[in-house]
């Protein structure tokens, strides 16, 4: 914990400094103005096929229009972003911007494939007076664009998990608000509305093999439950009561769930909801406009959206996102086109027309406004979660995409009740310590940061 | 004129020249590769770990494949992957090539011939897609298929025996058509009037099948073996965007693990260690096809 306040605080006090550097000529900066130097480059950039990086396709021909500068996006699987990106890093490709995700956030900060903002921030011609660091979410800053103290990217598609439910269906079985607690989510809710003859289901949990078994079904069980992956000294804290009582819930919580969850990814779960076969699921923010689209969803008046149930530990909600960053390998004048757009994109001027065209701003004032909260259901649980998160819910340094491997592996094998929870933790625990130790954390090699 | 004349003439040259287009392709899409991948098997090469650089190990990430558990088992899980589409592909796929073989339906023979080709033509992502649409337990066609018969809804995806059917099935669709179109090559050279001579002699179906036309097909199955045996061992896309390899581990198949060592944990040296593994396996099956079963036909 002492860790996770160290890291806001120097996040906070980078954004200070960030403000101090900043030229104290707001009225004569514009975006206009600093562009001119850099008219006429491209930029190139992946992007998801998400409702965040839709909305900001929308408004790109506004930059592009007040700026010069080109915008070339590709959209790219999820899955293979990441591959297609250290590839083009280690080749010294065409990217001149790097879209991170929060657990890949070490591994392209070490090899110094992303530029520290310092390097921009520090320069007014080229950084906005109203950049105002603090306006972000502390969280969000921290745990998606901050490495060892340094900010890297500025948090651009950002998510919390959220209880999404459906209100008719829960007043129907007797229940006038969502379940605060996993306990009574098991225990009291589930049950009722779950009626396997009709094909319906209390809950789902989205589990398929890869980063959605791990992070999304797997991690999202440890925290609430006072359980983590490692102890502080980076051991696996697997055989933990707490971490055990964690995926021993899990596991009782299959009976509420439909068959097959460990074939569910996100759009499986979301359809299960959105088409009433199930009650209840934790899922990302993002899914918001999904759920409330008539032509995606039947239950968009039946909608309801809560924070994730608290654990004997508190409410320890999952945690994902995005941030941009300048790509070390792009020419300098390019690096600092890039820089303007990364600012432009997840500025504040920006974040209502953002939020408006289904993005999710990373900007703490843009959810203040009372039309804002009033219009998007979401908006209230989710900046509660982003009050409480952890940084760490899953581990960012280099070695997670390998651990990552192996959880899901033994993860969806627990599961399916191959193995037990006690069996699953040892074998996951001895193959990551291996990971661990082979990447020098063990023999003091590499500083003890996740 | 008379040595331009020669220079256009045949010279001991002239096949090389034929050949060198070839051969330069060759050089540089697959002998290149291989040569880099076996080099690479030999260091420590993570392009995520570029700063510890890329130090020789010898034979040490050979070592760790062969004491890898997963691997082993992953490998095993082709072998029977493998043995199990395979005899049905090539049942399906002679069933199919006799049926077209036979005399009759001219325009109908024409269409299912053409149309045998549309599963080959489909990417393999699509075929795996289709088959996570197909395999749905709440919507998909295989369900409503049983529904027909009476069979309650199947868990194919949830499950690690119905996802191995599922992947199983597809595959079986897609290259089902490739050994019926062999096989019917196979059927078209056999001699009209041997196979005449042969049914005036007997009319037992199998005993024209295995000793007039099976000699004909020989050299298709061994093409197709080898071919299907170096496919599955690299199949990847179908596999991976029907059930990533889940759920456990029911249809990691070898390709899917390779592809998790050098494209998630980027450890190049590991992947292709195991990948010259695989390429040794592939060309030893190769001689054991040829030997046991390719014979030439004699006019």
């Amino acid at each position: 914990m002492k860790k996770v306040l160290f890291a806001t605080v120097a996040a906070v006090a980078l954004a200070g400094g960030a403000m101090v550097a900043a030229p104290a000529r707001a009225d004569d900066w514009s975006l206009e103005k600093a562009a001119v130097p850099f008219k006429g480059q491209q930029l190139n950039v992946i992007f998801l096929d998400r409702p965040g990086y839709r909305a900001i396709e929308k408004l790109l021909p506004d930059f592009e229009k007040r700026t010069g500068i080109k915008v070339n996006y590709e959209v790219v699987p999820y899955e293979n972003t990441r591959e297609k990106e250290v590839l083009n890093f280690n080749s010294q490709g065409e990217l001149t911007i790097a879209l991170v995700d929060l657990v890949w956030i070490g591994e392209f900060a070490e090899n110094g494939w992303i530029q520290p903002i310092s390097k921009f921030t520090s320069d007014p011609a080229i950084t906005d007076p109203k950049l105002n660091l603090p306006g972000f979410f502390p969280l969000l800053l921290n745990a998606f664009g901050s490495w060892g103290g340094i900010t890297y990217g500025l948090p651009f598609d950002n998510y919390s998990g959220l209880l999404f439910y459906n209100k008719c269906q829960l007043k129907d079985a007797g229940f006038d608000k969502p379940p605060a607690t996993w306990d009574e989510l098991k225990n009291v809710y589930a049950p009722k509305l779950t009626d396997k003859g009709k094909n319906h289901y209390g809950y789902a949990l989205q589990s398929l093999r890869g980063e959605t078994q791990s992070a999304d079904s797997f991690m999202r069980m440890l925290w609430p439950f006072g359980g983590s992956l490692l102890d502080k000294n980076f051991k696996s804290n697997l055989a933990s009561a707490q971490s055990q009582a964690g995926l021993k819930f899990r596991q009782e919580l299959l009976p509420y769930m439909p068959p097959g969850i460990v074939s569910y990814d996100h759009a499986e779960a979301v359809n299960a909801l959105a088409q009433g076969q199930v009650s209840m699921i934790t899922e990302w923010s993002a899914f918001y406009g999904t759920l409330a689209d008539p032509a995606t969803s039947k239950i968009t008046t039946c909608l309801a959206v809560a924070p994730e149930p608290k654990g004997p530990a508190g409410r320890l909600p999952a945690l994902g996102g995005f941030s941009l960053a300048v790509a070390s390998q792009a020419p300098e004048a390019a690096q600092k086109a890039a820089w303007l757009f990364i600012q432009w994109a997840t500025s504040e001027d920006i974040a209502r027309a953002y939020v408006e065209a289904g993005g999710v701003s990373g900007r703490s004032a843009i959810y203040q406004q009372p039309d804002i909260r009033a219009k998007y259901s979401f908006v209230d649980p989710m900046v509660a979660s982003w009050q409480q998160g952890v940084p760490e819910f899953r581990p960012r340094f280099p070695a997670w995409p390998a651990i990552s491997e192996v959880v899901a592996e033994w993860g969806s094998k627990m599961e399916l009740g191959q193995v037990s929870t006690t069996e699953g933790a040892k074998e996951i625990s001895t193959r990551m310590e291996a990971i661990l130790d082979k990447e020098g954390y063990y023999s003091g090699k590499k500083q003890l940061l996740q | 004129m008379a040595a331009r004349k020669k220079s256009l003439a045949h010279s001991t040259w002239t096949p090389f020249w034929f050949l060198a287009p070839a051969v330069i392709a060759l050089l540089g899409i697959g002998i290149y590769p291989t040569i880099f991948a076996l080099i690479t098997s030999l260091r420590r090469y993570n392009i995520t770990r570029t700063r510890d650089g890329f130090p020789f190990v010898g034979l040490d990430n050979y070592v760790a494949v062969v004491n890898d558990g997963t691997f082993s088992a992953a490998l095993l899980r082709t072998a029977g992957f493998f043995m199990t589409v395979m005899p049905i592909e090539l049942v399906l796929g002679l069933l199919i090539a006799l049926a077209l073989n036979k005399p009759g339906w001219p325009v109908m023979r024409t269409i299912a011939r053409v149309s045998l080709v549309v599963p080959l033509a489909t990417t393999y992502a699509v075929v795996g897609l289709l088959g996570r649409l197909i395999f749905n337990r709440d919507f998909g066609v295989a369900n409503a298929f049983l529904g027909w018969a009476g069979i309650a809804p199947l868990d194919w995806l949830g499950s690690p025996s119905g996802a191995f059917a599922a992947i199983a099935t597809m595959d079986i669709w897609q290259w089902t058509p490739f050994c019926a179109l062999i096989f019917l090559s196979g059927l078209s050279m056999v001699p009209p009037e041997i196979e005449e001579a042969a049914r005036l002699e007997t009319s037992r179906f199998f005993t024209v099948l295995r000793y007039v036309q099976l000699p004909y097909l020989l050299p298709g199955l061994t093409a197709m073996l080898i071919l299907r045996s170096a496919d599955i061992l690299k199949l990847f896309d179908m596999v991976f965007t029907m059930t990533r390899g889940g759920p456990g581990t029911a249809t990691e198949l070898i390709s899917i693990y390779i592809q998790r060592v050098g494209f998630r944990v980027f450890d190049m040296g590991t992947a292709s260690a195991q990948a010259i593994i695989l390429l040794v396996f592939t060309i030893i099956l190769s001689r054991l096809y040829i030997k046991l079963l390719y014979r030439e036909v004699e006019a």
